[in-house]
């Protein structure tokens, strides 16, 4: 098998990132997962590590503008990729909250609050796709998102209010 | 996860050869929605080294419009197909089918390419390895499936496919597709059963006799309750197949012109002669024995196998197939093999192994060999014979040389071997039996000499056997000298073996066709010797054997002896017909009661008192009784559902699926076998989907439990023309309801040119399930396709 000692490079939140892929010391096994590498190697543990398999949406990070569950990438496939995380949303400065992650507090939009990483990034991703969406597009986009504490009734309410919110104030 | 490599790779065509090279141990992978979650669990066997990244292949992610089709490269994401305007414009099934896929976290890295090649979702299969180890199933090369007497809600209601033979068939020295003659026969279809078995072996009326059926103790059905009893309905086919013997035993169509002689009429020679009658050549078998049947008629006793079949079944080679029988001819002594070759084309030896081995034994010229002992008793039913019999050996003749001592009204028959009572190579029905009927076991004990007084036998010395095998596994048995024990005896029968006799092939041929070994040297597979236009196989190529492998080597060296007589007409072709018949009969089925039954049918047995020497020990069950066995045949085969949602909309609009090989339809890359890989070779990979601009409406509709993330219970992609309310053309796919996207062309038939009403859309369904073969735990899924299927029917007429 041909030697392929690997260096990729990503932005993780904004800040560039190398990692050379392999199995020494300090590499990213070439078998490490996009969750693993964020969460135990950058220390960004607002990702959660759950299901992993995909099935539950607690890992989600934003991916190049998508979405995607952090558990089932590879991060060796992640050359060139702009990663943001939950970390990323705040002012990465003063620690502020986006406006996203206030309507969360302010609504109580969470129980345990294990989900709710993953759910803001899903909204997040949505939002800069379609940041006028219908509750039923919003509803879809948070469908591999799943919360055990029935926190969805309360997501949808804030998250409707707060596109409303930002209508009014673009308006 | 384990770890594995990571190959970067900038085109198709280096990405396969990195697989093509790893030989079996390196991966393509896209998204890895579904590879990551095979190997985190670590589901199949082997793990990959390495896998190769297809996501770096620039110019993999396309839609657009190529030659009048929609192009869609195989790097696709779910996410932009289900959100392309051109797809929708093109095909909106599709469209909905990719966004019907998981959830938006998948769909945005998960590709077409690996939608479409991902694994299976049963549960048993996807067991993880982490809590208690992954469960090695049908699918996985195991031999069990556990959907079939398990949980099986999410599995096919239009049966299983075969994933290379069950673990029956694979014991069976004759490769006979037993769970297929069983649906046959399950379906109360004899001669397809009948049609199905004579590939393998033209004799079930002895093999199911004789054989010690290795298949039973393979049985899946084993896992629950008893084997199934092959055997016995096994028989009840060859009971059919003699009834019916006009049907069966048949001369040629047409004559080739070609000449073939057999030397040996025993199994092994008469499957090749049928085989070779069969394909229009003239046959002409020689024996130095009255009457042909070999073994069968000479060595195996009338109570396990009257010789009244024997008779039948050679005269109906002889008077119905019209092969030759030259009898009570010695090849080497009355006429030479040479003279027999001048005369034919191809020449086969099915001479077996009818010689007494020399022991060394002191005495032993006073002793009878087992074999002549059991060819005079089959002749004459009748023999002198001392009062307390001994006899030598612990293997299968011995067995029957016992109990025909017993049946000849012996006072005693004791029976000693070198082997422990575990290590006989008798089977253990016959040690059974013979127990049974009064035979004094002696395991343990090697032959010492032959006690003797005046030239009349007094009995036998013993001395203890240590062990019969060296650490290699080889025959080598050490005694202990001193240990010794007399058995007394006025008739003493050595059945330790029996030698291969090779003296008629003459000096010439000896030389280049005999092993230092004394046997034929032959292909195990194809029976061709050295000398060219001679043929070879079973107990004269391989030493005493079963019968069940003469048989199947006689089969074997017919095929490779009509393909050198006739290598015009090279390996078979199937013809289009042929093709569509297996079509039909991909899927297997089984009877959900029948399974669930953990005792077999058994055929009647005569007491061990009401045995005699001449009339049959067991009789036949019924073709009822028959059915009722075959209905506890599991029909292993793999029964879960593939789980794309992609390719039933495939199959639905004719796509061709363009790999770095070729260009294969959906319906043949996925339909055909069991999995996509099975189609693929090791390296091929999809690189590019079409599809036809569809005609009319199409959809797809998925019916889950919850509507994220969950893997379609049913799902129908459909496209509708309907003008007026009326039906102008439809093609309907079903998805999750069986092994392979599930075409409904009956359906599509019965809806052309109809109106639709909610009768015909009732009836549609009910088409539509007229096939449907619900498995224990899964017979809603009917009722949601019929539903399905009616509510896509009404709102076509909107
Ligand atoms: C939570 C969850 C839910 C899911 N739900 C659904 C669902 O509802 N419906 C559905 O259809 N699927 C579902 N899937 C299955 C599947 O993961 C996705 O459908 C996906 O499309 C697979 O694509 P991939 O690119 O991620 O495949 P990969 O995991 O990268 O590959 C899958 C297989 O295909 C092979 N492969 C990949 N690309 C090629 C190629 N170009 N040529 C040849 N072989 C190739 C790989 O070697 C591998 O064996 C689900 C998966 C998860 C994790
Ligand atoms: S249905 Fe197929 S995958 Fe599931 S246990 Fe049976 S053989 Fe294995
Ligand atoms: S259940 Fe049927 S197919 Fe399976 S091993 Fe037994 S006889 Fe063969
Ligand atoms: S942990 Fe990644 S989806 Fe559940
Ligand atoms: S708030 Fe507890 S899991 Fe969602």
């Amino acid at each position: 098998m041909k030697e392929h000692l690997e260096q990729i490079c990503m932005t993780v939140n904004g800040v560039p990132r190398k990692f050379v892929i392999g199995d020494g010391v300090g590499c990213v096994s070439p078998s490490e997962t996009l969750l693993d590498t964020i969460r135990d190697r950058l220390g960004l543990t607002a990702a959660k590590r759950s299901c992993e398999h995909g099935a539950c949406g607690c890992c989600t990070v934003i991916v190049d503008g998508d979405a995607v569950a952090s558990c089932m990438v590879l991060t060796a496939d992640c050359d060139g990729s702009s990663v943001t995380t939950l970390e990323g949303l705040c002012d990465p400065v003063t620690g502020e909250l986006s406006p996203l992650q206030k309507a969360f507090a302010d609504n109580s939009a969470f129980q345990c609050g294990f989900c709710t990483p993953g759910i803001i990034m899903s909204t997040k991703a949505l939002l800069d796709q379609n940041p006028n969406p219908t509750e039923k597009e919003l509803t879809e986009a948070l469908s591999g998102n799943y919360c055990r504490c029935i926190s969805h009734y309360q997501v949808i309410r804030t998250v409707m209010g707060f596109i409303n919110e930002m209508k009014r104030k673009e308006a | 996860m384990k770890k594995f490599d990571h190959i970067k790779v900038r085109s198709y065509e280096e990405a396969s050869r990195v697989v093509r090279e790893g030989n079996g141990a390196v991966e393509p992978i896209a998204g890895g929605t579904d590879l990551l979650g095979t190997l985190k669990d670590r589901l199949l066997p082997d793990y990959p080294e390495a896998v190769v990244s297809l996501k770096g292949i620039a110019g993999s992610r396309y839609i657009e419009e190529k030659d009048g089709m929609l192009a869609i490269g195989a790097g696709t994401t779910l996410k932009q197909i289900a959100e392309s305007p051109l797809v929708k414009d093109y095909c909106q099934a599709l469209s909905e089918a990719a966004c019907s896929v998981a959830s938006p976290l998948i769909r945005s890295t998960a590709t077409i390419g690996g939608n479409v090649c991902q694994d299976v979702r049963c549960w048993y299969y996807r067991y993880p390895d982490s809590i208690g180890g992954r469960l090695e199933c049908k699918r996985k090369g195991g031999d069990t499936c556990y959907a079939i007497a398990g949980e099986n809600r999410y599995h096919s209601i239009f049966g299983g496919m075969c994933t290379g033979g069950s673990s029956c068939q694979h014991a069976c020295p004759a490769g006979t597709d037993i769970p297929g003659y069983m649906a046959k026969i399950r379906e109360n279809d004899w001669a397809g059963a009948a049609d199905i078995f004579f590939k393998y072996n033209p004799m079930p009326m002895m093999t199911s006799r004789v054989c010690p059926h290795g298949c039973t103790q393979h049985c899946n059905q084993s896992v629950y309750g008893e084997s199934v009893n092959i055997p016995a309905v096994e028989r009840t086919l060859g009971d059919y197949i003699l009834k019916h013997k006009e049907e069966y035993y048949k001369a040629p169509h047409k004559e080739t012109g070609k000449k073939c002689a057999i030397i040996g009429a025993g199994p092994g020679g008469l499957t090749a002669a049928f085989y070779l009658r069969s394909a229009g050549h003239q046959v002409t078998v020689y024996d130095s024995h009255e009457k042909p049947g070999g073994v069968l008629r000479y060595g195996i006793p009338h109570y396990r196998l009257p010789k009244t079949i024997v008779d039948e079944f050679c005269q109906a080679l002889e008077t119905l197939m019209g092969i030759r029988f030259v009898m009570n001819t010695t090849v080497g002594r009355d006429v030479t093999v040479e003279q027999i070759k001048a005369d034919n084309d191809a020449v086969y030896f099915g001479t077996g192994a009818w010689s007494q081995p020399v022991l060394g034994l002191e005495g032993e010229n006073l002793t009878e060999f087992g074999l002549n002992f059991l060819e005079e008793v089959n002749t004459y039913l009748k023999k002198a014979m001392g009062e307390n019999v001994l006899v030598c050996g612990g293997g299968n003749v011995a067995m029957d040389v016992a109990l025909t001592a017993c049946r000849l009204g012996a006072k005693s028959v004791k029976l000693v071997c070198l082997e422990q009572r575990g290590e006989m190579p008798a089977s253990e029905e016959e040690i059974q039996m013979a127990l049974e009927e009064g035979v004094e076991l002696y395991n343990g004990w090697g032959l010492g000499k032959v006690l003797e007084s005046e030239g009349k036998v007094k009995g036998l010395l013993a001395k203890r056997c240590l062990s019969v095998r060296d650490e290699n596994g080889r025959f080598a048995p050490k005694y202990h000298e001193e240990d010794t024990m007399e058995l007394a005896s006025d008739f003493i029968i050595l059945a330790t073996g029996q030698k291969v006799e090779l003296s008629f092939l003459g000096d010439h041929l000896s030389s280049q066709i005999k092993t230092s070994r004394g046997l034929i040297d032959a292909d195990a597979q194809s029976g061709r010797t050295r000398a060219q236009g001679y043929y070879a196989g079973g107990d004269a190529v391989t030493g005493p054997d079963l019968a069940i492998r003469a048989i199947a080597a006689g089969r074997n060296a017919a095929r490779t002896m009509n393909l050198d007589l006739r290598p015009e007409n090279g390996g078979e072709q199937q013809s289009a017909e042929g093709a569509e018949e297996l079509a039909k009969e991909r899927f297997t089925t089984f009877n959900v009661e029948g399974v669930e039954r953990t005792k077999a049918v058994r055929p009647g047995e005569l007491p061990a008192s009401e045995r005699s020497l001449t009339g049959e020990d067991r009789s036949s069950l019924d073709q009822e009784q028959a059915k009722q066995e075959a209905c506890r045949c599991l029909h292993c085969a793999c029964y879960a559902v593939n789980p794309s949602d992609i390719t039933p909309v495939l199959v639905m609009e004719g796509a061709r699926i363009v790999t770095t090989e070729r260009t294969l339809s959906a319906k043949e890359l996925f339909t055909s076998k069991l999995t996509v890989q099975d189609i693929l070779h090791r390296g091929e990979l999809v690189t590019e989907i079409r599809i036809p601009r569809a005609s009319g409406e199409t959809h797809y509709d998925k019916r889950r439990v919850r509507n994220a993330i969950d893997f379609a219970i049913v799902s129908l992609a459909s496209a509708f023309e309907a003008e007026d309310a009326v039906v102008k053309s439809c093609r309907l796919v079903l998805g999750g309801v069986a092994p392979v996207p599930y075409e409904l062309p009956e359906v599509e038939a019965y809806l052309r040119g109809k109106e639709i009403t909610p009768e015909t859309a009732a009836q549609a369904g009910e088409i539509a399930m007229k096939h449907a073969f619900a498995m224990s735990g899964n017979e809603y899924k009917i009722f949601m396709c019929k539903d399905a299927i009616y509510n896509r029917v009404m709102e076509a007429g909107r």
